[in-house]
């Protein structure tokens, strides 16, 4: 199956590149190409935790400059240690980068013989916009239909952590979410849903308070069976 | 409180100026308000630093802007290659760019001066009750942290013949919240705007804002906002007028 091609794939990857992850019709394709550098599995566990304290005074410095450059005095009280303070919120709001997925998921997956819908909604999501540096954030909802092979719940909301704690786009996001799911359980069909609102639309540019951005991954028999679409629909709309 | 005390003097020398001069100028007439946007209030404010930080009139032009976006975007690739991105690859190519003008964007209050913004649009009403705009959304810049705050600013005044166009409470918002800010300062820099403006018998703003820098790192907690408000002159005496102010603002 493709999907364990991928998983293999993915835990040998670290020192491999990949280009493309597409996905069509509910599969995955890879391609690897020692050329191209990726976009998902090159970042993958690409910043080591020991190493952010090393890096910590280039960032300082960077948002020093920034601060002078808006014409703020860097010298008054409030501003003396906010370089610091906004270099570690920043590797903090991108701790993503820390962590793979097998290191959350590895335990917690069980063998329980279910075969109904299981979803866990309204994961609060918070992630920075890859264009502008700037807060996104919202609700994740996620459900799967198992296949013998059923996840920790809490370890959904870990994937939700690892992935949107980085520079995202959101509809990539999505995606990532979906096919992390999938390689790790295989199961019938994940489906993925995100609703957010992106401040970079807010509080510049269009300045429109109160649009909200919806995407959708949906793999496998969510893609291709229309009443699992529904039920699924249904259930995450409940309580919003 | 000392800080009352200037403000009823400041009122008590400003009526009759008022009464006397139909028009009002505000190069003029208000003692201490500087024109040329340096520091405040040379007359009448202690001279602490403390208290004349809040009041320091920053200005940035257009070309200071445009001077200043190579050496912030440069600062931002460092930023990227230091928390483990790749700047080269296609969705981070101009996003130093974009984040500099998002940042100049986000600090926007520096360029502008409050008397720009309110000469033309004080005008003498014989009317003496409350005057509230509530609901006004605000977007500003944790100075600590530099991540986004957002959050709705609430503004009543009782005036004292003199009203403010309604939107122009809203450009006091927007002025002193594009900067990089702390909600407590930024509820008084709006209030004691307005009442250098128009010299009310009372000012009240109310800030209820979400800090990122608490909800999206940090302790983490997704429901918590803050709340800060100023009440000066009557609303700061009269229990019953910030009453009723309190109770509009909620309704």
């Amino acid at each position: 199956m493709e999907y364990q091609k991928a998983a293999e794939l993915n835990g040998l990857c670290k020192g491999k590149i990949v280009t493309e992850y597409l996905c069509r019709n509910g599969f995955s394709e890879l391609t690897v190409d020692s050329k191209k550098v990726s976009v998902q599995h090159k970042t993958e566990a690409s910043r080591k935790e020991a190493e952010d304290e090393s890096r910590l005074p280039a960032l300082e410095a960077a948002y020093t400059t920034i601060l002078r450059g808006l014409g703020e005095n860097t010298d008054r009280q409030g501003l003396l240690k906010t370089p610091l303070r906004a270099a570690k919120a920043m590797q903090f709001l991108t701790k993503g980068y820390h962590e793979t997925i097998y290191d959350v998921l590895n335990d917690a997956i069980f063998d329980e013989n279910h075969e109904e819908l299981v979803i866990v909604k309204d994961i609060d999501m918070f992630s920075l916009c890859e264009h502008h540096l700037v807060p996104f954030f919202g609700k994740v909802h996620i459900g799967y239909l198992p296949s013998k092979k059923v996840v920790g719940l809490s370890k959904l909301a870990r994937i939700v952590e690892i992935y949107s704690r980085r520079l995202q786009v959101q509809e990539r996001l999505t995606k990532q979410i979906a096919m992390a799911i999938s390689e790790a359980l295989q199961p019938v069909g994940v489906a993925v849903v995100i609703e957010a609102a992106h401040m970079c639309m807010v509080m510049r540019g269009v300045q429109k308070m109160n649009s909200r951005t919806v995407t959708s991954a949906m793999l496998g028999v969510f893609r291709e069976d229309p009443k699992a679409r529904e039920e699924f629909l249904a259930l995450t709309k409940g309580a919003q | 409180m000392e800080r009352s005390k200037q403000k009823q003097m400041n009122q008590n020398e400003n009526e009759t100026d008022a009464a006397i001069n139909g028009h009002f100028d505000g190069r003029v007439k208000i003692p201490g308000w500087s024109a040329g946007g340096a520091a405040g209030n040379p007359s009448t404010a202690p001279s602490s630093s403390v208290m004349e930080s809040w009041r320091e009139e920053r200005t940035r032009s257009l070309e200071d802007n445009e001077m200043s976006l190579p050496s912030i975007a440069a600062a931002y690739t460092t930023i990227l290659r230091g928390l483990g991105e790749d700047p080269q690859r296609q969705g981070l190519l101009k996003t130093p760019w974009r984040a500099a003008t998002a940042m100049q964007f986000f600090t926007k209050g520096y360029q502008e001066k409050i008397i720009d913004v309110l000469n033309d649009a004080i005008f003498d009403e014989d009317h003496d009750e409350m005057v509230i705009v509530k609901d006004i959304d605000m977007f500003s810049m944790c100075e600590h942290h530099l991540v986004p705050i957002f959050g709705r600013v609430h503004i009543g005044y009782l005036p004292n013949k003199r009203v403010l166009g309604l939107s122009k409470l809203a450009r006091i918002v927007e002025i002193y919240s594009r900067r990089l800010q702390v909600q407590e300062r930024l509820t008084k820099q709006i209030a004691v705007a307005i009442t250098e403006a128009l010299q009310p018998a009372g000012v009240g703003v109310v800030i209820e804002a979400t800090h990122m820098c608490m909800v999206m790192r940090g302790v983490q907690k997704m429901n918590s906002k803050t709340v800060t408000s100023t009440m000066l002159g009557v609303f700061r005496e009269d229990p019953k007028t910030r009453d009723e102010f309190l109770t509009l603002i909620r309704s």
